[in-house]
């Protein structure tokens, strides 16, 4: 009799264990991350009495989580994938932004506008009006390869910014990871319950594996490692590898500006390891800079530098607009009147080099000061004369880009289309990847998520169990005031 | 069976609505800018082929302004051409009438007042100008052409405009063909830079461009008038000179050079008449291009709309199956939502 009160007790403790999991379910519905538990319970061991075999009642040996790891590795790489394309077409879009010339003018038509007052000069080269307004115009060309310039360079820097902060993400969340580690190792030795940590940890992996791509395995020594794909290991066991950002020279840059941020190893700042993550919002972001950005303001350069010289190369060969002192068969007497130069005037400052020309362009000091610098006539004295001004507007439709490949605007325009697909198919991608993230998400739930409508069958079921296993202790004991009771 | 868990459920919820409101607010975008593509991205192809169209119709705009000026450029030189014409053909009445012995010295110095009179004329021509411009005076439009002895001080420049994308018209007609003697010159000019000096390439090794002397072109400053050879000859061909003679030849009272002087009359008025052809020529053709170019304007902003704009029935009735779409889903999920298995348990 002592036997079936005591199996009542195992089976009241076990369904007490079962409702206490059940409400920890519920309660963490909504926690993110949480994986459902289950409690594992078995028959206590059997006792042989009288030569019958017993039963003795239920024994709870453990409260497990419902996990599985590969889904959890799956839903990282996803998550990593997913990041890298978001990231990216966050950031080919306000590239593209700079070239968004549907609603309002860009450089395209700012440069049109400069070819077309060429051709309004050619038409009055007499007219100082229209002078002045190639030379508005002319600025307005260089307020805009300005603009694209210093908006290119401008986002680099944005991009290094966030990456100093990222990196100082990325060393949190390591250290978060190895301290959870330590943890882990403590209770496993004590033989605790480690579902809810081990859950804590797989959230604070993903959070990372947003950032970059993750690997995680554990050695022979069972300690739980983790690595950054392309670069090495980043936490081993409770001990983390903690990264450093730092910006470099021009000269070791890697995407061709002074001070662009590079991450390393700490300790280790001549080994920069920026370029080896793969995928996550870091490899995005760095990508866009070194790759995309740096490509765009190269393009831009050689536009403006090209832009420049041939519009110079023309310029030069043409007279002032003023009376230039002649001698008898019609040549300059000299090559400079009290103004300074009558010919051979540069139109745009010749640019030193092709980098950073579209940074440094401007009008020559010539034109700046004296509008009659602006030369259209390719004979001295010549106030009609219209034709540097008509071979100066013939630039617009002179293939010489890419070895006489291409105009200026199909260079142009091709550097546009360019980024205009790259960000189409950076938002493609993401649109994908995310519905590739939510369906593994979708399957991870599944698995490892809590179903209120479940938990509230098992409150059923367990309570029922729980009233049932009382209810056989209540037996027990009628039966002992039965027996008790004979004695009266 | 597959297990359903309240954070699947919720998932694959969100995932629905967010897909649903997103492609709304495409087209909610869409609607309110009316047009199909916001962002190069959206459309990149058509992105570029819009933005050519844009250059292409400025470059139409500025085409068309060419053709204008060129037109008051032409109009002002065949008017000027007519009134020339009608001067000598006066003139070479005045000759006829005269070369005859039946007047007498008296009227015919009368004539030859009258003469000189056509002369001033056909020089106040010769020196005509639109706006700050003279228009017979070649590249040199801002000296005056003609002396009061009818020395040309003006060059052969021929200025040329371009009045649709690589086709150059000549504006004007240099003093020296009008009223000294015929030059050779076609009405079209293929292209004035067709034998303008090689435009230097850039260079992509960045290497400098090399000062190159440019020598001024000797062909075009040239009507020489330095030399005296020159203006012997001039002055037996051109217009004033040819007045000039008649002038005197009337004053002098000598019928028989005035008849020596009707050939000429003739040779010049044909010259005349030949430019006026031209010059007739060139402005059917740039009208003829203006046309062009306008009805090109039409095509090119019909292409640009289909390209840029948005089908605006198509949108907004996307828009409302779009939003009836988000409806359903709301309603759909409002069913999942709020409901238990808890709520039947009492």
């Amino acid at each position: 009799m002592s036997d079936l009160l005591n199996i009542g007790r195992t089976g009241l403790a076990a369904s007490k264990k079962a409702l206490e999991t059940t409400g920890h379910n519920i309660a963490n519905a909504n926690t993110d991350g949480y994986s459902r538990q289950k409690v594992q319970q078995t028959t206590n061991v059997p006792i042989t009495k009288s030569g019958l075999i017993h039963g003795t009642g239920v024994r709870v040996t453990g409260v497990n989580r419902v996990h599985d790891q590969f889904v959890e590795k799956r839903l990282r790489d996803s998550t990593s994938e997913n990041e890298y394309f978001q990231s990216r077409a966050d950031n080919l879009r306000q590239v593209e932004e700079i070239f968004n010339e549907i609603d309002n003018g860009g450089l395209n038509q700012v440069l049109n506008r400069f070819f077309n007052s060429f051709r309004d000069l050619a038409n009055q080269p007499e007219n100082e009006t229209i002078r002045s307004v190639v030379r508005d115009n002319a600025k307005l060309v260089i307020k805009d390869f300005n603009r694209i310039r210093t908006t290119l360079d401008q986002l680099s820097r944005n991009i290094d910014n966030s990456m100093e902060r990222t990196v100082g993400d990325i060393n949190q969340k390591i250290k978060e990871i190895a301290t959870l580690n330590r943890k882990i190792a403590e209770l496993e030795a004590m033989h605790g319950e480690t579902g809810d940590l081990r859950d804590q940890r797989d959230l604070a992996i993903k959070a990372l594996s947003k950032i970059v791509k993750i690997h995680t395995y554990e050695d022979e020594k069972g300690n739980f490692n983790v690595a950054a794909k392309g670069v090495g290991t980043l936490v081993t066991a409770a001990n983390v590898v903690p990264l450093r950002f730092g910006t470099q020279g021009i000269d070791q840059s890697s995407n061709g500006m002074d001070g662009s941020g590079e991450i390393f190893y700490e300790g280790r700042p001549s080994t920069p390891i920026t370029s080896g993550f793969m995928k996550g919002s870091l490899s995005a972001t760095t990508e866009v800079r070194n790759k995309d950005i740096k490509n765009l303001r190269e393009n831009i350069d050689q536009i403006a530098y090209d832009f420049i010289n041939s519009v110079n190369a023309i310029h030069k060969r043409g007279y002032v607009n003023r009376e230039i002192q002649t001698d008898e068969s019609g040549n300059p007497v000299s090559s400079f009147d009290a103004q300074g130069p009558v010919t051979g005037i540069n139109f745009f400052k010749i640019p030193t080099s092709i980098k950073n020309a579209a940074l440094n362009i401007d009008m020559s000091d010539d034109v700046k000061s004296d509008l009659s610098n602006i030369a259209t006539a390719l004979s001295p004295n010549s106030s009609g004369d219209n034709r540097v001004a008509l071979a100066i507007s013939k630039i617009q439709h002179e293939r010489f880009m890419e070895g006489g490949q291409s105009t200026i605007e199909e260079n142009f325009l091709k550097t546009v289309g360019k980024v205009g697909l790259e960000s189409g198919k950076a938002q493609l991608d993401a649109e994908q990847s995310e519905g590739i993230l939510a369906q593994v998400t979708n399957v991870k739930e599944r698995i490892s998520g809590v179903s209120i409508d479940e938990e509230a069958a098992n409150m059923v079921k367990f309570q029922h169990v729980y009233e049932a296993a009382a209810k056989v202790m209540q037996t027990a004991d009628e039966m002992f005031k039965t027996v008790i009771n004979i004695k009266r | 069976m597959t297990r359903v868990s309240e954070n699947s459920q919720h998932a694959s919820m969100q995932f629905a609505l967010n897909k649903a409101k997103n492609r709304l607010e495409n087209l909610q975008l869409k609607g309110a800018t009316l047009r199909s593509m916001t962002k190069p991205s959206d459309n990149p192809v058509s992105n570029v082929e819009s933005m050519q169209l844009t250059s292409s119709m400025n470059d139409n705009k500025q085409y068309v302004r060419n053709g204008n000026f060129a037109l008051m450029h032409l109009n002002v030189t065949e008017k000027s051409l007519d009134e020339l014409t009608n001067i000598l053909t006066k003139a070479k009445e005045l000759a006829i009438a005269q070369s005859s012995d039946f007047y007498n010295e008296d009227v015919r110095k009368n004539v030859s007042k009258e003469v000189s009179q056509l002369r001033n004329l056909a020089l106040s021509i010769a020196n005509k100008r639109i706006g700050q411009k003279y228009i017979f005076s070649g590249y040199k439009t801002l000296k005056q052409p003609f002396d009061s002895s009818g020395n040309y001080h003006g060059d052969k420049g021929n200025i040329t405009l371009e009045v649709a994308k690589d086709f150059f018209v000549p504006v004007n007609i240099d003093g020296h063909s009008v009223f000294f003697s015929e030059t050779e010159s076609s009405s079209y000019e293929p292209s004035p830079l067709k034998n303008f000096p090689q435009m230097n390439k850039s260079r992509p090794d960045g290497e400098q461009f090399e000062d190159t002397e440019i020598e001024p072109s000797r062909d075009l400053a040239s009507v020489d008038e330095a030399n005296p050879a020159n203006q012997g000859y001039e002055k037996r061909e051109n217009i004033f000179a040819l007045l000039d003679n008649l002038v005197s030849g009337l004053e002098n009272n000598e019928p028989k050079v005035v008849q020596g002087l009707l050939e000429k009359f003739d040779t010049a008025i044909s010259r005349l008449i030949t430019l006026r052809t031209k010059v007739g020529s060139i402005t059917n053709s740039v009208e003829t291009t203006m046309s062009n170019i306008e009805s090109e304007n039409i095509d090119q902003a019909a292409r640009k709309s289909s390209l840029v704009d948005a089908d605006i029935a198509e949108i907004f009735s996307d828009l409302t199956r779009q939003q009836e779409v988000l409806k359903t889903t709301y309603k759909s999920t409002q069913g999942m939502l709020n409901q238990t298995l808890l709520d039947f348990l009492r």
